[in-house]
């Protein structure tokens, strides 16, 4: 476990360090001047200038430019917005709690959904309730995600009235700023009305985390089904039924266990999807979390937050890659010896 | 028994042929198929066969409902939109934008992916393992996120979307190419012809490559269709194809405030790109039951 610890370490580090290259060559990339790109103080006067010059040793060479944005990003300095002149790493702070809270709800549906029933698709594997979850899984798939949040708006919000279209939580309710996470928020609140927040901040998550969940749950649907397949014409399985096991017993007991080893594996890979589409939704739903920011930072040609905003976002979904990466490996001791490269 | 074809060698299938063959005999990959040949020939033809153009207005004719409405016209067969733009002839012109740039796209991203990918199999130790932590950086990005960032480089435009989603795709195509030459290259008929003396690239055009086509194809569908997808997002974003443009996601995108009044500026485009989707996966869907059946077989 220890040295698949110290790998996994020297990936982080490794990838850590393409990213923030990656972001500090947008600078350069980016249209003007690259230390206005880092800084994003778009008016700054020719003091402040030099100063900023000084600061991201512009005069030096490019190992020490990196080296001095390094140091800012690692001090959490990610220079301000150019849009709002207002410092990034505040923004970021208030809105990526917003987004993290979305896409794990949004992944716990689709594994809810999609996991139980890959499972029931592959026990009546080539009879028509396969085939038909295998026919949804596929439209399930192939559904923009922006025409299916408009159309879930149309039928659930418009039509039928029963859901909110837009926001994260009724402007009524006064929630004060803790952690971000909503629903941890409304619970450490002391309002009187705590109960009734609850109940809106979920009716305005139902939405947005459904359309979101679709697409990640067919691809569950076809992990599980593929991973239960392949365990159920396991010898392991032929015995216990030899033995005389019930096939309940033989499911819940033996089957299941094993086929989901295979699937919390692919959840890190699926989470990138997954946060992709939710960007796409936050728009569509106001969402007020850091994709919806994102985007709008490009209609602003903002290039500060947008460099900013592609290192959060895909350290977040990096981070959720490893930390799966470890519990895979915690439930499956098969896969700590595995080498690099391979 | 007199043997008439003494002179003429046996024929035997090529693995190509095989899945061509297994391929024909399952009908929902068939219908895929056509659907895909159909939007493939629409794609080229739709100048011809549109019956208006897809920019000019008819301002008399505004927001007409599709023909099957009570108050639709049948020479608008699928409604007009706000400016009087048939829908019809914006949704075949978009299918030479959407579906004909997303296949460019791939075959583009293919031929540069696997030129890579096969090269860097040839390689091993430090460079392998850097280019493989490499890869695994690349491809957790978000394919959608990464082209959002390469447009906010480039400025918004559809060539420049062309562009990001080429240059998206090209690590999947290092991988898996990587991956399957990797593969190949352990077996035994390669070390047979390496024993008669042929180069790397000789086993790689001539003995590796028709055995790992199929997979490159399958890929190749997934891709596109993750193509067809990202292409319209971003013309929904407002940073693909720009205004007069019939991309679909654009002209859904463009449909947007008049979604409670013509409906069907909405889910007309948003049908089209699900049919095309849908083409597309049950083509890769195809081919990969026929893969697996052939390999069973």
């Amino acid at each position: 476990m220890l040295t698949f610890t110290l790998r996994r370490l020297s990936l982080f580090i490794f990838t850590m360090l393409v990213l923030t290259l990656l972001s500090f060559s947008l600078s350069f990339l980016f249209p003007g001047d690259t230390v206005i790109n880092h800084s994003g103080q778009i008016n700054a006067t020719a003091t402040e200038l030099a100063h900023l010059n000084q600061v991201y040793q512009m005069d030096k060479s490019i190992f020490n430019q990196y080296g001095a944005y390094l140091t800012h990003i690692l001090n959490g300095d990610f220079g301000q917005s150019m849009a709002s002149q207002s410092p990034i790493s505040n923004e970021i702070i208030k809105l990526l709690p917003a987004t993290i809270e979305l896409s794990l709800v949004a992944l716990l549906i689709a594994m809810l959904v999609g996991i139980p029933l890959g499972f029931i698709a592959a026990i009546k594997h080539n009879k028509t309730s396969d085939n038909v979850i295998l026919s949804l899984a596929m439209l399930g798939y192939s559904i923009p995600v922006f025409w299916l949040g408009l159309l879930a708006i149309l039928v659930f919000s418009i039509g039928l009235g029963w859901l909110p279209s837009a926001g994260q939580i009724s402007l009524l309710f006064e929630i004060e700023f803790v952690t971000g996470i909503q629903f941890f928020d409304i619970l450490l609140s002391d309002s009187p009305y705590k109960w009734q927040a609850f109940r809106d901040a979920s009716a305005h998550m139902i939405l947005p985390a459904c359309v979101i969940a679709l697409a990640p749950a067919t691809i569950f649907i076809r992990l599980s089904r593929a991973s239960m397949i392949e365990v159920l014409a396991a010898s392991y399985i032929r015995a216990a039924r030899a033995k005389g096991l019930s096939f309940q017993q033989i499911i819940f007991r033996h089957a299941i266990r094993n086929a989901l080893i295979q699937i919390i594996r692919h959840v890190g890979l699926q989470f990138a999807n997954l946060v992709t589409i939710a960007m796409v939704t936050e728009v569509i739903f106001s969402w007020p979390g850091i994709g919806r920011w994102l985007i709008d930072s490009i209609y602003q040609r903002d290039y500060t937050a947008i460099q900013s905003g592609l290192l959060v976002l895909s350290c977040f979904i990096f981070i959720v890659h490893i930390l799966t990466d470890f519990i895979y490996a915690a439930l499956n001791p098969l896969a700590r010896g595995n080498n690099h490269g391979s | 028994m007199a043997r008439e074809k003494i002179y003429l060698e046996e024929v035997f299938p090529s693995p190509f042929m095989q899945l061509w063959g297994i391929f024909r005999k399952t009908p929902v990959a068939m219908i895929g198929f056509c659907c895909f040949i159909f939007l493939i020939l629409l794609a080229i033809f739709a100048p011809i066969l549109a019956p208006y153009t897809p920019v000019d207005g008819n301002l008399e004719m505004i927001l007409l409902p599709p023909a099957w409405h009570t108050d639709g016209n049948v020479s608008y067969l699928l409604g007009t939109d706000e400016l009087g733009r048939d829908m019809l002839s914006r949704l075949m012109y978009g299918t030479s934008l959407t579906f004909g740039l997303s296949f460019i796209v791939v075959i583009f991203s293919l031929v540069i992916g696997v030129v890579i990918g096969s090269l860097s199999a040839l390689t091993r130790g430090l460079k392998s393992s850097f280019l493989n932590h490499f890869l695994d950086v690349v491809l957790s990005i978000p394919s959608l996120l990464l082209a959002i960032i390469i447009v906010a480089i480039l400025g918004p435009g559809i060539s420049n979307t062309v562009w990001a989603i080429a240059i998206v795709f090209i690590p999947q195509f290092i991988h898996i190419t990587r991956y399957a030459v990797k593969e190949e290259f352990r077996k035994d008929y390669v070390l047979a012809s390496r024993l008669d003396g042929a180069s790397n690239f000789r086993i790689l055009y001539y003995s590796v490559f028709p055995n790992i086509v199929e997979r490159l194809m399958s890929q190749a569908t997934l891709a596109q269709s993750a193509a067809i997808l990202d292409i319209a997002t971003l013309g929904f974003l407002g940073l693909g194809a720009q205004i007069p443009l019939p991309e679909w996601g654009a002209i859904l995108a463009n449909g947007l405030e008049r979604f409670y009044i013509a409906p069907w500026t909405v889910y007309l485009p948003g049908l089209a790109i699900l049919f095309a989707v849908v083409a597309t996966n049950l083509v890769g869907e195809g081919i990969r039951h026929a893969l697996k059946l052939r390999k069973e077989n």
